[in-house]
């Protein structure tokens, strides 16, 4: 991490605390270093290996078990609930086939923050 | 007392599952093979031994170029001659099965002495110990030749998988198999179904996945991927291995309990084996 | 009576540090090495709590491993991280199993 994006991050954690929603993660405004980092995590097989099922813009040999990524901001109020989604999609529905990459702690809390920045900017 | 209330737990769970499983077999495998009857209209029945080929065109071409010099040849031949040849005791392997070599098409089958599920491999091996000889090793190796001489000798026969009404333990093994077949596992959290019925036909990456329904019609069968044979156990564990879960033992009973209702699914179908596939 | 009581005080002291010398022995070289094998024999313990149930995930057994390597060379940092690890899906693990203890028929297979 450079020093300019953990003042970013010190920054965005005084505004969280002056908006009082301190779960929220990051400012709204994508980070694109964390984006290009989530885009890596997403496309390894040993990490989100997304590709697996999402065909999405980028990414080569995509399955199609699931749907594709793009206009997330349209089918998801936020990021918030994009990362619930992520962290656990059998709470929305207990018959998916996606992994519960939160639950199972297949990516870590960090790891899924930054895969989440990739899929909203999608 | 602590072992007692674990004895109580376990029956409680096993009370779960005949109380969940109220259908019979039958309904079972109606329900499965419908299942795919719906999502292929286009793709008969007979189709489905020939596993991802039934359904993936592109795949099928290539696969049937490979079966025009099939990879497997040989170990049908090794098989023969382990066939043939006496054990040291100067018995063979007719002498442990009068109706051999085709004799695939008995298993798996259930065995009321033992109460547990008999494979193919198993009861060889039993075969071979009671000569003498050295069991064979359950997944890669000459297991494979001997299975692979029974398999082409049985070709054509039909998948038919008893479960006999006068021993309630054998009703009991294959509700457990296919408990096992539905069950999410492993890190990844995916059962068996969630790849083979659920999404069978859809892309994983640029593999398509295979329907379950003739899954067990072809073992053994020479993996590309493998650079070998390997039985249905190899491949089982295979599965369970990529869904980051901790494998079973090949021959052990979760695996035999799941071959039982994997094989019962398939009933009706044409045995096919020895196979070939990426 | 004077060289009976310095005879006394060797003894007390040859008993004395003796002792002390044979417990320090006995309670291992690092408080930090027992702890750290504390710990994986913890993860064992979840692990074999989850294979109970058939829950147990792929490389729980290896990181195990790793951990007993790792705390063999001193590098307690590393042992800890690994049999935390192996504990934690255990415990995953087992949980996974045990929602699943009834089985549930997928809707879409249509009876």
């Amino acid at each position: 991490m450079t020093i300019s994006t953990k003042l970013l991050g010190m920054a965005s954690a005084g505004v969280l605390l002056a908006g009082q929603l301190a779960l929220v993660p990051v400012a709204s405004a994508s980070d694109p270093s964390m984006v290009e980092e989530g885009k890596a995590l997403a496309f390894t097989r040993k990490k989100g290996n997304c590709l697996a099922c999402h065909i999405m813009a980028g990414g080569k040999a995509a399955g199609n078990i699931a749907p594709p990524l793009g206009a997330m901001q349209s089918r998801y109020k936020s990021k918030a609930e994009l990362k619930a989604q992520i962290a656990d999609a059998t709470v929305k529905n207990p018959e998916t086939s996606m992994p519960p990459f939160g639950r199972h702690k297949i990516l870590s809390d960090a790891e899924i923050d930054k895969v989440v920045e990739f899929v909203w900017s999608l | 007392m602590k072992h007692l209330l674990k004895k109580i737990a376990m029956l409680a769970v096993a009370g779960g599952i005949a109380a969940s499983a109220q259908a019979s077999p039958e309904a079972d495998r109606e329900a499965f093979q419908n299942f795919y009857k719906n999502r292929f209209a286009s793709v008969p029945m007979e189709e489905y031994p020939n596993g991802v080929y039934s359904i993936d065109p592109v795949g099928r071409e290539n696969w049937e170029a490979i079966e025009e010099f099939p990879p497997y040849e040989t170990f049908i031949d090794d098989g023969q001659e382990m066939w043939e040849k006496p054990f040291a005791n100067g018995k063979t392997y007719k002498d442990c099965f009068a109706d051999g070599p085709a004799i695939a098409g008995i298993y798996p089958l259930w065995d009321k002495k033992n109460g547990m599920v008999m494979t193919l491999p198993l009861a060889l091996n039993k075969c071979r110990e009671a000569n003498g000889e050295k069991p064979l090793k359950y997944k890669k190796g000459a297991i494979n030749a001997i299975t692979s001489y029974i398999a082409f000798a049985s070709r054509g026969q039909k998948t038919n998988v008893i479960i006999p009404k006068d021993d309630p333990r054998a009703l009991e093994a294959y509700e457990k198999g296919k408990k096992f077949y539905y069950t999410r596992r492993g890190q990844l959290n995916f059962s068996c179904a969630n790849c083979h019925l659920q999404n069978a036909g859809m892309k994983i990456r640029s593999e398509v996945l295979g329907p379950a329904l003739g899954h067990t019609t072809h073992f053994p069968i020479y993996r590309s991927k493998w650079g070998g044979m390997g039985t249905l156990h190899r491949r089982v564990t295979g599965c369970n291995k990529q869904v980051r879960a901790k494998p079973f033992k090949a021959q052990g009973e979760q695996y035999r309990n799941l071959e039982y209702f994997l094989t019962y699914m398939s009933n009706g179908l044409e045995l096919n084996g020895p196979g070939a596939r990426k | 009576m004077q060289n009976k009581m310095i005879g006394y005080v060797m003894i007390l002291a040859v008993l004395l540090f003796g002792g002390l010398s044979t417990a320090q022995a006995a309670k291992a070289p690092n408080p930090e090495a027992a702890k750290v094998e504390r710990m994986i024999a913890d993860a064992d313990k979840a692990r074999k709590r989850a294979a109970s149930v058939e829950g147990e995930w792929r490389d729980v057994g290896k990181m195990l491993k790793k951990a007993k390597a790792a705390l063999a060379k001193g590098d307690y940092k590393t042992a800890k991280k690994l049999a935390a690890k192996a504990k934690s899906q255990s415990e995953m693990g087992y949980i996974q199993a045990v929602a699943q203890k009834d089985l549930k028929m997928p809707s879409y297979l249509k009876y």
